[in-house]
């Protein structure tokens, strides 16, 4: 009940933002929002499946070329639907296949089929549109894409939190323990894996959709660009992908230090992502939000005074 | 078709394809026994290429003097960072597949480590330091001296690891690591001392194949990335843990590339190696070469 209260008035806050008009403050809750909700969508599969899906970027870039290709014909609305059900669609195409590989070669061809879609929209746009990349006309002003893309987060949030309670949450999480077990159980592994899968897809797909108006250029380089998956997995594994706060202080720690690096010192902050990539997997497993903290404090100070203790027995 | 042109094809499938064997192997090794998925194999090799550039700018001399030095620094840099990540990393992964996925996360970070590291030391592209750039004729086929000579130093390479891996005790060692983990320790195969040598010999194998592209090809922070993917599939080709096979399917996919790319457009020589990664996943995931 708390959290539900909490929530609310989070969200009204955030839909206020628009009414400060500063147009600084509105792109940076924009790019937050956007990570966040990426990051809570990439966290709905994988984080209790323990399957490292890389398809991030092939689903956002779809949605946005959903947008290219229907902002002329079609309303807002429809758009960022039909964006993330592209996604959705794909991701349940590729699933039916894809779910079946485990550990590192689902990564690597989740990866890999981003790769393709990408260059096969390059080849397509080439051959049949005669251009790379496409030009956005008549776009939404700037308060409907962050009132948007504001809804598809919050949504995002609501899915995690109802989806991880419901029955086939449940399942995901068992699947992520033991798939056998779960099997044995009476869990169908495939129908699961695939509904979670889906539904993880289908916000980034609309994310991509409605993000797409943003630049009002886009080519493939630009959206299916893999670091917007790697971003979007670095802010779950840093904040926690087995809690909903992780990936949203996540994503708030990661828009703020981009968004004031990445522009003055870009490569410095390409490194320092690396390296926090790296020290986050070695020492924060479960991440920020996931990780004991009660227990590492009472490592680091109160080490001294078991250690004490048991010399004391030992003269005894 | 030609002949000559065909020749001309295939002498250019065996380059690339004796690259990625190098480039295969050291991953191959790394995956098989460690299981580190170590996305960032492509950056040692870029790493590799630039160093030997650099040296060759500074001194003017051959490169080739400068690959065995840098095989060396790039093998002792594979023990530091064995030592210092992967390591605690299996140490404290409970199971392969949490290993496998913890490595690729750290391999990723490596990967933006190296790439950014590289570009704000020797800025963005950069053209190679061609080396032995005249052509040599076999009646009527030309071919560059250079991509001849990346052709014998990798087909040597490959063909050392091989021996050294059949023909000696340490060889058996690790094939026995290879075939059984557990089943190797318990006949006293020191891993905690193999498992760094082995990281290192790939981040080393890397390191050749980046010198050898420094003669041919432009030099850019991001080169490497092809690469990995390359090995990858070679790799998921031949196999996992195969050596044999990890050498055959390094000359499939230099062939695939080579005719695909020739027979439509050479933009989508990504799409065809990306294709054949997918359908051998798909297929065959256990690789090619398996009954």
């Amino acid at each position: 009940m708390k959290q539900g209260a909490l929530f609310l008035i989070a969200a009204a806050l955030l839909a206020a933002l628009p009414a400060l008009d500063s147009p600084f403050v509105l792109s940076m809750a924009l790019t937050c929002l956007m990570y966040a909700g990426l990051a809570v969508s990439w966290s709905m599969f994988s984080g209790p499946t323990g399957y490292l899906s890389l398809a991030s970027s092939a689903f956002f870039g779809l949605g946005a070329y959903c947008t290219a290709w229907g902002l002329s014909y079609l309303p807002w609305p429809v758009v960022v639907m039909a964006g993330g059900l592209a996604a959705t669609l794909f991701a349940f195409l590729i699933g039916l296949v894809v779910l079946r590989l485990r550990g590192a070669y689902f990564a690597v061809i989740t990866y890999g089929l981003g790769e393709l879609v990408k260059h096969t929209i390059t080849h397509v746009e080439k051959t049949y549109a005669g251009t790379v990349g496409r030009v956005m006309t008549d776009t939404p002003s700037s308060n409907v894409v962050y009132w948007t893309v504001l809804i598809i987060a919050l949504l995002a949030v609501v899915t995690y939190v109802r989806f991880g309670r419901s029955r086939y949450g449940h399942a995901l999480r068992g699947i992520g323990m033991d798939e056998e077990r779960a099997a044995t159980l009476g869990v169908n592994p495939m129908r699961v894996k695939l509904l979670g899968f889906c539904l993880s897809a289908w916000f980034a797909g609309a994310l991509g959709a409605a993000m797409a108006v943003r630049w009002t250029y886009i080519d493939p380089h630009t959206v299916f660009n893999p670091f917007i998956v790697f971003q979007t997995v670095l802010i779950s594994m840093v904040g926690g992908p087995l809690t909903i706060g992780g990936p949203l202080v996540g994503a708030l720690v990661f828009s703020l230090l981009s968004e004031f690096l990445r522009l003055s010192l870009p490569y410095l902050y390409m490194i320092l992502l690396g390296v926090l990539l790296i020290v986050s997997v070695l020492y924060l497993p479960n991440g920020i939000a996931g990780h004991d903290w009660r227990g590492t404090w009472q490592k680091i100070f109160k080490r001294s005074k078991a250690a004490d203790a048991v010399t004391e027995q030992r003269h005894e | 078709m030609n002949f000559y042109l065909f020749i001309d094809l295939v002498v250019a499938s065996l380059v690339t394809g004796g690259i990625y064997a190098v480039v295969a192997l050291g991953l191959n090794l790394q995956y098989g026994l460690m299981r580190i998925m170590n996305i960032a194999h492509g950056e040692f090799l870029m790493l590799g290429a630039y160093l030997t550039y650099t040296l060759v700018k500074v001194t003017g001399m051959s490169p080739l003097w400068f690959i065995p030095p840098m095989m060396v620094a790039l093998f002792l840099l594979g023990l530091l960072l064995h030592r210092l990540i992967f390591r605690r990393l299996a140490a404290t992964s409970p199971n392969a597949e949490v290993m496998e996925a913890r490595s690729l996360i750290v391999g990723f970070g490596l990967m933006f480590i190296a790439q950014n590291a590289a570009q704000l030391i020797w800025g963005g592209g950069m053209s190679g330091q061609p080396y032995l750039d005249e052509a040599v004729k076999f009646g009527e086929v030309t071919v560059a001296a250079n991509r001849l000579l990346v052709l014998a130093v990798a087909a040597a390479a490959s063909l050392a690891l091989v021996l050294l891996l059949k023909k000696t005790l340490l060889g058996k060692a690790v094939r026995g690591m290879l075939q059984a983990p557990l089943g190797a320790m318990l006949v006293g195969i020191d891993t905690r001392k193999l498992h760094p040598a082995c990281f290192g010999l790939g981040l080393a194998l890397a390191g050749l194949a980046g010198g050898l592209l420094s003669m041919v090809y432009e030099l850019t922070p991001s080169m490497g990335e092809p690469y990995t993917i390359s090995a990858l599939i070679v790799i998921t080709l031949g196999g996992l843990g195969n050596i044999p096979g990890a050498i055959a399917g390094a000359v499939l996919l230099g062939l695939v590339e080579t005719f695909g790319t020739y027979y439509t457009s050479p933009s989508l020589k990504i799409l065809i190696s990306y294709s054949v990664l997918v359908l051998v996943l798909l297929l065959r995931p256990k690789g090619l070469f398996t009954k």
